[in-house]
């Protein structure tokens, strides 16, 4: 066992066996005995640095792949490390943009805005006029966001990341990780690791995000300017504005926040079910609301996709669940891959019948899709149905979705901006030509009958 | 958008018959009280949230005939957005091209500066 693998065990054990008391060594209810040993896999994980904090935020957006518990615990994680001195992050600009710091920037500040264990973030002013994909010309002047890869980021991460899969691996072997599927979870690292190296991904998809809401007036997201990126440099606007982590009361007085939040909430239905892409994990952090009152998007990390024959089917699920039609949700639930086999189907219908009135439905309270989403899935997870990926992101982006939503106005309830959506889409789904055709016949003879009697 | 035609032809249609029966009102009615999941009652709240959505979409279809306004032609409409697409795509590689560019030009300041060490 080398020194770096004990250590690891060691936190582990450290962490759960602190977390026993909170459990009642076992004797608590399953929910609490659950929550209490997440919480400490979750201090664990932050006490052993960057790569395992990467590995937690991973596992948060795969609910198909870890418990509903971990999912929610994990989402806390804040990837945040020591700044590198900024004349190493000078040395890579000037590297990779091919020419002193002077000629691209005015007053780059060495202190950054930000450092995570990949990207560290400082503020600059263009030195010349950059023209984005998007949107106006960006004068010079204009203050930007330069975004840098760390030198040796990979390097770090991947040594710790070799740790993980031996320890993980012995975990398995032990039996301790029945519920995580840590094999998939550590190839969706590594991918996702892959992705975040190439800087020029999230400017793509920033471009992308702007195309598709360009006609909005209340999103925005920071323009790119290309000549000033390469893979481990991103230069982009700087944003003016309030992150969601940090917006208060004076803040929210100053906007329009609740149809801030109702309007956020609609742009991710907008993603999911008409332009088939979307954020999969927001956190507050990266989402601003800009003094004039628009919601800037940054970071785009995960993104989902939906087919479009999949977008009908989510619809149905979304409506069948504001309209508290647990049936129906399953039934369309099963045509996105979910299934229930046959014999346990009566038992978790009463179930998500039930988890609906208590979430959803509770008189002079606004839906509480976080705590819906936990319950469906712990369902699923006790009946032993396996959660399909694209499902799982889904649904852990909803309640990201309306977390947002709540940071900006805490009352908000994006049941209400998801009906409209849904109905809308499901009304135009029901006069589609062949649809009309397939039912016309059965429509007329129940006219006839109503005509006749 | 494509989604909200068929509701603004229910809606066209529950105007031109104004005088709309009274399970209609009733559905209309029963739809813009619904809470979220207050009906459990699976397609008919369906059908009343539906039809609350249609009766606003009358309202509005009302107010813009009444204040003379007329409907942008869609043909026109699919062509700018067609038009939109291409300049994005366009912009895209273009801002792939710049930053190739810029790697280039790193690339060959660096070979030039090592060749003349
Ligand atoms: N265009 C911008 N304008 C203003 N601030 C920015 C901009 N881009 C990044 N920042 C600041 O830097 C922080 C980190 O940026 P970003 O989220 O892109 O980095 P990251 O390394 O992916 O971190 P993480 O994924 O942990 O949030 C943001 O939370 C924000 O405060």
């Amino acid at each position: 066992m080398s020194r770096r693998t004990g250590v690891i065990t060691r936190t582990f054990a450290l962490h759960w066996a602190r977390a026993l008391p909170g459990a009642r060594f076992g004797f608590a209810p399953r929910a609490t005995r659950r929550a209490a040993f997440a919480r400490a896999t979750r201090l664990a994980l932050e006490e052993l640095g960057p790569a395992f904090v990467k590995l937690g935020q991973v596992a948060s957006v795969r609910p198909d792949l870890v418990p509903p518990e971990y999912v929610f615990e994990f989402e806390q994680l804040q990837d945040r490390v020591l700044p590198l001195p900024a004349s190493e992050i000078e040395a890579v600009i000037c590297r990779e943009l091919g020419r002193p710091l002077s000629e691209l920037f005015d007053d780059f500040e060495r202190e950054p805005v930000a450092a995570a264990s990949i990207a560290q973030v400082h503020r600059a002013t263009l030195v010349r006029e950059v023209r984005p994909v998007i949107g106006e010309v960006m004068p010079a002047g204009t203050p930007v966001a330069v975004k840098v890869v760390r030198p040796r980021a990979a390097g770090v991460i991947e040594a710790d990341l070799a740790e993980a899969r031996r320890v993980l691996g012995r975990l398995d072997r032990l039996g301790l990780s029945r519920r995580i599927d840590a094999p998939a979870l550590l190839e969706e690292f590594a991918a996702s690791l892959a992705s975040e190296l190439d800087l020029r991904n999230e400017g793509r998809v920033s471009d992308r995000f702007a195309h598709d809401f360009r006609d909005d007036p209340f999103v925005m997201t920071p323009r790119i300017a290309w000549t000033h990126c390469s893979r481990s440099v991103l230069t982009m606007e700087y944003v003016e504005g309030w992150r969601l982590t940090e917006i208060d009361d004076a803040a929210r007085a100053g906007v329009d926040a609740f149809h801030l939040a109702v309007h956020g909430a609609e742009v991710f239905m907008r993603q999911v079910l008409v332009l088939g892409r979307y954020h999969a994990d927001l956190h507050p952090a990266n989402l601003f609301v800009t003094p004039d009152s628009r919601i800037c998007y940054l970071d785009f990390g995960i993104v989902g996709t939906t087919e479009p024959a999949e977008r009908i089917n989510i619809a149905q699920v979304l409506a069948a669940t504001v309209y508290g039609d647990a049936d129906r949700a399953l039934c369309y639930s099963a045509e996105l891959g979910l299934v229930v086999p046959p014999h346990k189907q009566r038992e978790v219908r009463e179930r998500v019948g039930e988890l609906m009135d208590r979430t959803l439905n509770v008189p002079g309270r606004p839906a509480d899709i976080k705590g819906f989403a936990t319950g469906f899935l712990s369902v699923m997870a006790d009946a032993r149905v396996p959660i399909p990926a694209g499902y799982g992101l889904l649904v852990k982006a909803l309640v990201t979705v309306e977390g947002v939503a709540r940071a900006i106005y805490p009352e908000i309830d994006i049941t209400k901006s998801a009906k409209p959506f849904a109905t809308r889409l499901i009304a135009a789904h029901m006069a589609r030509p062949d649809r009309i055709a397939e039912r016309l016949p059965a429509a007329l003879r129940a006219a006839l009958r109503e005509l006749a009697s | 958008m494509a989604e909200d035609q068929f509701i603004r032809f229910l809606a066209a249609w529950a105007l031109v018959h104004e005088t709309a029966d009274e399970g209609w009102k009733a559905a209309v009615a029963r739809g813009a009280g619904q809470e979220t999941g207050s009906m459990g009652a699976g397609p008919e709240a369906f059908v009343d949230g539906l039809s609350a959505m249609v009766a606003e979409e009358k309202e509005r279809l009302k107010a813009s005939l009444a204040a003379g306004e007329v409907e942008p032609a869609g043909s026109k409409a699919g062509l700018e957005s067609k038009l939109d697409d291409l300049l994005f795509e366009v912009g895209e590689l273009r801002g792939r091209l710049e930053s190739m560019q810029t790697t280039l030009d790193a690339v060959l300041a660096e070979a030039a500066e090592s060749g003349e060490k």
